[in-house]
Protein backbone atom coordinates (compact mmCIF):
# COMPACT_ATOMS: atom_id res chain seq x y z
CA UNK A 1 0.00 0.00 0.00
CA UNK A 2 2.67 2.33 1.10
CA UNK A 3 4.50 1.58 -2.54
CA UNK A 4 1.12 2.15 -4.27
CA UNK A 5 1.40 5.59 -2.40
CA UNK A 6 4.35 5.99 -3.57
CA UNK A 7 3.49 5.62 -7.00
CA UNK A 8 0.91 7.60 -7.22
CA UNK A 9 2.03 10.58 -5.59
CA UNK A 10 4.97 11.03 -8.32
CA UNK A 11 2.40 10.04 -10.89
CA UNK A 12 0.09 12.85 -9.64
CA UNK A 13 3.44 15.34 -9.51
CA UNK A 14 4.50 14.51 -13.08
CA UNK A 15 1.12 14.63 -14.58
CA UNK A 16 -1.41 16.75 -12.96
CA UNK A 17 -0.33 19.92 -13.87
CA UNK A 18 -1.00 19.01 -17.82
CA UNK A 19 -4.22 17.24 -17.00
CA UNK A 20 -5.32 20.34 -15.24
CA UNK A 21 -4.58 22.22 -17.79
CA UNK A 22 -7.02 20.11 -19.97
CA UNK A 23 -9.58 20.15 -18.06
CA UNK A 24 -9.17 24.06 -17.92
CA UNK A 25 -8.94 24.50 -21.38
CA UNK A 26 -12.08 21.80 -21.53
CA UNK A 27 -14.45 23.87 -18.98
CA UNK A 28 -12.77 27.56 -18.47
CA UNK A 29 -13.51 27.24 -14.99
CA UNK A 30 -11.19 26.81 -12.12
CA UNK A 31 -13.61 24.89 -10.34
CA UNK A 32 -15.02 22.11 -12.30
CA UNK A 33 -11.22 21.92 -14.00
CA UNK A 34 -10.63 21.06 -10.20
CA UNK A 35 -13.35 18.30 -9.71
CA UNK A 36 -12.28 16.90 -13.12
CA UNK A 37 -8.63 16.60 -11.79
CA UNK A 38 -10.12 14.62 -8.75
CA UNK A 39 -12.10 12.35 -10.54
CA UNK A 40 -9.55 11.76 -12.97
CA UNK A 41 -6.88 10.82 -10.82
CA UNK A 42 -9.06 9.33 -8.30
CA UNK A 43 -10.02 6.77 -11.49
CA UNK A 44 -6.30 6.45 -11.86
CA UNK A 45 -5.53 5.54 -8.08
CA UNK A 46 -7.99 2.80 -8.21
CA UNK A 47 -7.23 1.10 -11.53
CA UNK A 48 -3.41 1.75 -11.10
CA UNK A 49 -3.10 -2.00 -11.22
CA UNK A 50 -5.04 -2.38 -14.34
CA UNK A 51 -2.12 -0.37 -15.94
CA UNK A 52 -0.31 -2.97 -18.28
CA UNK A 53 2.22 -0.57 -20.20
CA UNK A 54 0.90 -1.41 -23.34
CA UNK A 55 0.78 2.51 -23.77
CA UNK A 56 2.78 5.79 -22.02
CA UNK A 57 1.23 5.96 -18.51
CA UNK A 58 0.94 9.78 -19.78
CA UNK A 59 -1.19 8.97 -22.66
CA UNK A 60 -3.29 6.43 -20.19
CA UNK A 61 -4.05 9.10 -18.07
CA UNK A 62 -4.80 11.55 -20.68
CA UNK A 63 -7.04 9.02 -22.06
CA UNK A 64 -8.96 8.50 -18.65
CA UNK A 65 -9.20 12.73 -18.12
CA UNK A 66 -10.16 13.51 -21.49
CA UNK A 67 -13.21 10.71 -21.19
CA UNK A 68 -13.81 12.23 -17.67
CA UNK A 69 -14.21 15.41 -19.35
CA UNK A 70 -16.85 14.52 -21.58
CA UNK A 71 -18.41 12.10 -19.03
CA UNK A 72 -18.78 14.93 -16.52
CA UNK A 73 -20.25 17.54 -19.10
CA UNK A 74 -22.92 15.06 -20.17
CA UNK A 75 -24.16 14.25 -16.73
CA UNK A 76 -23.85 18.39 -15.65
CA UNK A 77 -25.95 18.66 -18.47
CA UNK A 78 -28.45 15.58 -18.10
CA UNK A 79 -28.71 16.99 -14.32
CA UNK A 80 -30.09 20.51 -16.08
CA UNK A 81 -27.48 22.37 -14.95
CA UNK A 82 -26.29 25.24 -16.84
CA UNK A 83 -23.73 24.58 -19.48
CA UNK A 84 -20.64 24.73 -17.82
CA UNK A 85 -17.91 26.49 -20.07
CA UNK A 86 -20.18 29.09 -22.06
CA UNK A 87 -22.24 30.47 -19.09
CA UNK A 88 -18.93 30.23 -16.72
CA UNK A 89 -16.27 31.96 -19.02
CA UNK A 90 -18.86 34.53 -19.21
CA UNK A 91 -19.33 35.12 -16.37
CA UNK A 92 -15.42 34.86 -15.26
CA UNK A 93 -14.47 37.39 -18.22
CA UNK A 94 -14.63 40.12 -15.73
CA UNK A 95 -12.16 38.84 -13.36
CA UNK A 96 -9.54 37.49 -16.14
CA UNK A 97 -9.46 40.92 -17.31
CA UNK A 98 -7.76 42.34 -14.74
CA UNK A 99 -5.34 39.67 -14.80
CA UNK A 100 -4.75 38.92 -18.81
CA UNK A 101 -7.29 39.47 -21.50
CA UNK A 102 -5.64 37.24 -23.90
CA UNK A 103 -5.93 34.26 -21.90
CA UNK A 104 -9.58 35.09 -21.37
CA UNK A 105 -10.23 35.48 -24.65
CA UNK A 106 -8.44 32.29 -25.73
CA UNK A 107 -10.62 30.18 -23.31
CA UNK A 108 -13.96 31.94 -24.43
CA UNK A 109 -12.72 30.83 -27.93
CA UNK A 110 -11.98 27.69 -27.46
CA UNK A 111 -15.32 27.16 -25.51
CA UNK A 112 -17.34 27.84 -28.55
CA UNK A 113 -15.30 24.92 -30.02
CA UNK A 114 -17.14 21.16 -30.42
CA UNK A 115 -17.36 19.16 -27.46
CA UNK A 116 -14.00 16.64 -28.63
CA UNK A 117 -12.48 19.39 -30.71
CA UNK A 118 -12.04 21.16 -27.42
CA UNK A 119 -10.08 18.56 -25.74
CA UNK A 120 -8.04 18.11 -28.93
CA UNK A 121 -7.37 21.37 -29.38
CA UNK A 122 -5.84 21.59 -25.62
CA UNK A 123 -3.45 18.85 -26.49
CA UNK A 124 -2.43 20.18 -29.23
CA UNK A 125 -1.69 23.25 -27.14
CA UNK A 126 -0.06 21.57 -24.67
CA UNK A 127 2.43 19.74 -27.60
CA UNK A 128 1.26 16.51 -27.07
CA UNK A 129 2.96 14.28 -29.72
CA UNK A 130 0.42 13.69 -32.69
CA UNK A 131 0.58 10.02 -32.34
CA UNK A 132 -0.52 10.29 -28.77
CA UNK A 133 -3.12 12.01 -29.02
CA UNK A 134 -4.60 10.13 -31.52
CA UNK A 135 -4.37 6.75 -29.52
CA UNK A 136 -5.86 8.92 -26.59
CA UNK A 137 -8.94 10.15 -29.02
CA UNK A 138 -9.20 7.20 -30.63
CA UNK A 139 -8.83 8.66 -34.69
CA UNK A 140 -6.29 7.38 -37.19
CA UNK A 141 -2.94 9.67 -37.28
CA UNK A 142 -4.14 10.65 -40.45
CA UNK A 143 -7.79 11.72 -39.69
CA UNK A 144 -6.19 13.50 -36.83
CA UNK A 145 -4.02 15.61 -38.61
CA UNK A 146 -6.65 17.12 -41.34
CA UNK A 147 -9.27 17.55 -37.64
CA UNK A 148 -6.44 19.50 -36.29
CA UNK A 149 -6.09 21.30 -39.24
CA UNK A 150 -9.73 22.55 -39.23
CA UNK A 151 -9.88 23.16 -35.25
CA UNK A 152 -6.93 25.06 -35.31
CA UNK A 153 -8.00 27.53 -38.39
CA UNK A 154 -11.37 27.43 -36.39
CA UNK A 155 -10.12 28.19 -33.35
CA UNK A 156 -7.96 31.42 -34.56
CA UNK A 157 -10.76 32.70 -36.65
CA UNK A 158 -13.38 32.39 -33.29
CA UNK A 159 -10.51 34.20 -31.47
CA UNK A 160 -10.01 36.93 -33.86
CA UNK A 161 -13.84 37.39 -34.08
CA UNK A 162 -14.08 37.69 -30.32
CA UNK A 163 -10.65 39.69 -30.40
CA UNK A 164 -12.47 42.45 -32.75
CA UNK A 165 -15.85 42.87 -30.34
CA UNK B 1 -4.91 39.92 -36.86
CA UNK B 2 -3.60 36.97 -34.92
CA UNK B 3 -2.19 33.53 -36.03
CA UNK B 4 -2.25 30.14 -34.38
CA UNK B 5 1.52 30.37 -33.30
CA UNK B 6 0.44 33.57 -31.40
CA UNK B 7 -2.22 31.58 -29.95
CA UNK B 8 -0.11 28.61 -28.97
CA UNK B 9 2.51 31.07 -27.60
CA UNK B 10 -0.19 32.55 -25.17
CA UNK B 11 -0.90 28.87 -24.17
CA UNK B 12 2.73 28.46 -23.64
CA UNK B 13 3.29 31.58 -21.82
CA UNK B 14 0.18 30.95 -19.57
CA UNK B 15 0.46 28.97 -16.54
CA UNK B 16 -2.07 27.05 -14.61
CA UNK B 17 -0.85 25.77 -10.74
CA UNK B 18 -2.42 22.89 -9.32
CA UNK B 19 -2.18 24.02 -5.78
CA UNK B 20 -3.44 20.65 -4.38
CA UNK B 21 -1.12 17.61 -3.46
CA UNK B 22 -1.61 13.83 -4.01
CA UNK B 23 -2.70 13.29 -0.39
CA UNK B 24 -5.22 16.22 -0.09
CA UNK B 25 -7.29 15.24 -3.37
CA UNK B 26 -7.78 11.48 -2.10
CA UNK B 27 -8.84 13.44 1.55
CA UNK B 28 -10.68 16.34 -0.38
CA UNK B 29 -12.40 13.03 -1.94
CA UNK B 30 -12.92 11.24 1.34
CA UNK B 31 -14.12 14.35 3.07
CA UNK B 32 -17.92 14.37 1.15
CA UNK B 33 -18.61 10.76 2.75
CA UNK B 34 -17.15 11.54 5.71
CA UNK B 35 -19.35 14.90 6.38
CA UNK B 36 -22.36 12.46 6.09
CA UNK B 37 -20.60 9.91 8.59
CA UNK B 38 -20.45 12.82 10.99
CA UNK B 39 -24.29 13.50 10.55
CA UNK B 40 -25.34 10.76 10.74
CA UNK B 41 -23.28 10.23 14.19
CA UNK B 42 -24.61 13.21 15.40
CA UNK B 43 -27.77 11.83 14.54
CA UNK B 44 -27.17 8.78 16.59
CA UNK B 45 -25.86 10.92 19.70
CA UNK B 46 -28.71 13.04 19.49
CA UNK B 47 -31.39 10.21 19.71
CA UNK B 48 -28.85 8.16 22.75
CA UNK B 49 -29.13 11.68 24.74
CA UNK B 50 -33.40 11.38 24.21
CA UNK B 51 -33.09 8.55 25.45
CA UNK B 52 -30.99 8.89 28.63
CA UNK B 53 -32.91 12.17 29.02
CA UNK B 54 -36.15 10.16 29.21
CA UNK B 55 -34.74 6.84 31.68
CA UNK B 56 -33.37 9.50 34.08
CA UNK B 57 -37.12 11.27 34.09
CA UNK B 58 -38.52 7.44 34.82
CA UNK B 59 -35.44 7.00 37.48
CA UNK B 60 -35.66 9.96 39.60
CA UNK B 61 -38.68 10.94 39.55
CA UNK B 62 -41.93 9.13 41.21
CA UNK B 63 -44.78 8.76 39.00
CA UNK B 64 -47.86 7.76 40.40
CA UNK B 65 -50.31 6.60 37.37
CA UNK B 66 -49.81 3.59 35.51
CA UNK B 67 -50.58 5.61 32.10
CA UNK B 68 -47.28 7.51 33.37
CA UNK B 69 -44.82 4.43 32.81
CA UNK B 70 -46.62 2.77 30.42
CA UNK B 71 -46.04 5.94 28.09
CA UNK B 72 -42.20 6.39 28.96
CA UNK B 73 -41.98 2.59 27.92
CA UNK B 74 -43.60 2.93 24.75
CA UNK B 75 -41.58 6.51 24.27
CA UNK B 76 -38.05 4.52 25.47
CA UNK B 77 -38.99 2.01 23.22
CA UNK B 78 -39.61 4.13 20.11
CA UNK B 79 -36.14 5.75 20.52
CA UNK B 80 -34.75 2.71 21.03
CA UNK B 81 -35.60 1.05 17.97
CA UNK B 82 -35.10 4.41 15.66
CA UNK B 83 -31.59 4.35 17.05
CA UNK B 84 -30.62 0.98 16.39
CA UNK B 85 -31.86 1.47 12.86
CA UNK B 86 -30.02 4.49 12.89
CA UNK B 87 -26.94 2.82 14.00
CA UNK B 88 -27.58 0.12 11.47
CA UNK B 89 -27.80 2.54 8.15
CA UNK B 90 -24.61 4.37 9.76
CA UNK B 91 -22.79 0.86 9.52
CA UNK B 92 -23.35 0.61 5.79
CA UNK B 93 -21.09 3.90 5.32
CA UNK B 94 -19.20 3.62 8.05
CA UNK B 95 -16.98 0.74 7.21
CA UNK B 96 -16.08 1.45 3.41
CA UNK B 97 -13.46 3.37 1.98
CA UNK B 98 -13.99 4.21 -1.63
CA UNK B 99 -10.53 5.23 -2.54
CA UNK B 100 -10.09 1.80 -1.29
CA UNK B 101 -13.18 -0.60 -2.33
CA UNK B 102 -14.94 1.93 -4.48
CA UNK B 103 -18.05 -1.16 -6.00
CA UNK B 104 -18.45 -1.74 -2.36
CA UNK B 105 -18.38 1.47 -1.25
CA UNK B 106 -20.80 1.76 -3.98
CA UNK B 107 -23.38 -0.79 -3.19
CA UNK B 108 -23.67 0.24 0.35
CA UNK B 109 -24.09 3.49 -0.48
CA UNK B 110 -26.91 2.71 -2.50
CA UNK B 111 -27.98 0.52 0.06
CA UNK B 112 -27.72 3.33 2.19
CA UNK B 113 -30.27 5.71 0.08
CA UNK B 114 -32.93 3.05 0.29
CA UNK B 115 -32.22 2.61 4.25
CA UNK B 116 -33.15 6.15 4.54
CA UNK B 117 -35.87 6.72 2.09
CA UNK B 118 -37.17 3.73 4.36
CA UNK B 119 -36.61 5.56 7.71
CA UNK B 120 -37.99 9.17 6.48
CA UNK B 121 -40.86 7.42 5.29
CA UNK B 122 -42.65 4.67 6.66
CA UNK B 123 -41.01 4.20 9.42
CA UNK B 124 -41.07 7.85 10.52
CA UNK B 125 -44.94 7.74 10.26
CA UNK B 126 -44.60 4.56 12.83
CA UNK B 127 -42.06 6.39 15.24
CA UNK B 128 -44.18 9.68 15.19
CA UNK B 129 -47.74 7.87 16.19
CA UNK B 130 -45.74 5.73 18.90
CA UNK B 131 -44.16 9.15 20.32
CA UNK B 132 -47.27 10.69 19.99
CA UNK B 133 -48.77 7.63 21.94
CA UNK B 134 -46.32 7.41 24.42
CA UNK B 135 -46.10 11.54 25.16
CA UNK B 136 -50.22 11.20 25.55
CA UNK B 137 -50.11 8.96 28.03
CA UNK B 138 -47.05 10.73 29.89
CA UNK B 139 -49.17 13.82 29.99
CA UNK B 140 -52.13 12.40 31.79
CA UNK B 141 -50.46 12.53 35.29
CA UNK B 142 -47.75 15.41 34.35
CA UNK B 143 -50.13 17.50 33.31
CA UNK B 144 -52.57 17.35 35.97
CA UNK B 145 -49.92 19.26 38.34
CA UNK B 146 -49.91 22.37 36.36
CA UNK B 147 -52.71 25.04 35.67
CA UNK B 148 -54.59 25.17 32.88
CA UNK B 149 -52.54 27.27 30.74
CA UNK B 150 -49.57 25.62 30.63
CA UNK B 151 -51.29 22.59 30.29
CA UNK B 152 -52.01 24.31 27.22
CA UNK B 153 -49.08 25.48 26.62
CA UNK B 154 -46.83 21.92 27.00
CA UNK B 155 -49.29 20.50 24.62
CA UNK B 156 -48.96 23.16 22.09
CA UNK B 157 -45.76 23.35 22.34
CA UNK B 158 -45.05 19.68 22.63
CA UNK B 159 -47.70 18.45 19.73
CA UNK B 160 -46.30 21.83 17.50
CA UNK B 161 -43.20 20.53 17.02
CA UNK B 162 -43.82 16.71 16.39
CA UNK B 163 -45.94 18.51 13.51
CA UNK B 164 -43.71 20.28 12.55
CA UNK B 165 -40.71 17.70 12.08
CA UNK B 166 -43.18 14.97 10.68
CA UNK B 167 -44.24 17.61 7.85
CA UNK B 168 -41.91 20.56 6.86
CA UNK B 169 -38.47 19.79 8.74
CA UNK B 170 -38.46 16.20 7.61
CA UNK B 171 -39.54 17.05 3.66
CA UNK B 172 -36.63 19.49 4.00
CA UNK B 173 -34.68 17.11 5.21
CA UNK B 174 -35.76 14.42 2.93
CA UNK B 175 -34.92 16.44 -0.03
CA UNK B 176 -31.85 17.74 1.11
CA UNK B 177 -30.36 14.33 1.44
CA UNK B 178 -31.71 12.55 -0.80
CA UNK B 179 -29.85 15.29 -3.37
CA UNK B 180 -26.76 14.33 -1.13
CA UNK B 181 -26.95 11.14 -1.33
CA UNK B 182 -27.65 10.84 -5.01
CA UNK B 183 -24.86 13.10 -5.96
CA UNK B 184 -22.86 11.23 -4.03
CA UNK B 185 -23.64 8.14 -5.72
CA UNK B 186 -23.58 9.64 -9.12
CA UNK B 187 -20.43 10.57 -8.92
CA UNK B 188 -18.82 8.19 -7.98
CA UNK B 189 -20.70 5.64 -10.84
CA UNK B 190 -18.93 7.90 -13.15
CA UNK B 191 -15.58 6.94 -11.43
CA UNK B 192 -16.48 3.62 -11.88
CA UNK B 193 -18.22 3.31 -14.81
CA UNK B 194 -15.24 4.15 -17.62
CA UNK B 195 -13.37 1.00 -16.50
CA UNK B 196 -16.34 -1.12 -16.00
CA UNK B 197 -17.05 -0.60 -19.37
CA UNK B 198 -13.53 -1.00 -20.91
CA UNK B 199 -13.83 1.94 -23.64
CA UNK B 200 -10.89 4.77 -23.60
CA UNK B 201 -12.33 6.47 -27.14
CA UNK B 202 -14.45 9.38 -27.82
Amino acid sequence: MEQKDLLFKQIFETNSKKIFHLCYGYTGDKDSANDLLQETFLKVWQNLDKFRNKSLLSTWIYRIAVNTCLTYLRSEKRQGKEELTDNIIENETETYSEKNEQVALLYKSISKLEENDRLIITMVLDELPYNEIAEISGISEGNLRVKIHRIKQKLTELYNQHARI
Amino acid sequence: MQEFDDIQSLWNNHTVEVKISSGEMLAQAKKEVNSMRSKSLLNILGMCLSFLAIACLWLFFDFQSWTTHAGITIVIISIAVYTFILYKGHLLISRNDFTANPNDFLNQLKLYQISRYNLYNRLYWIYSIALSLGIGLLFYEILSYFSFWKQLLAIVLTFGWLIFCSTIFRRIVIKKEKERIALLIEKFERISTQFKENEHHF
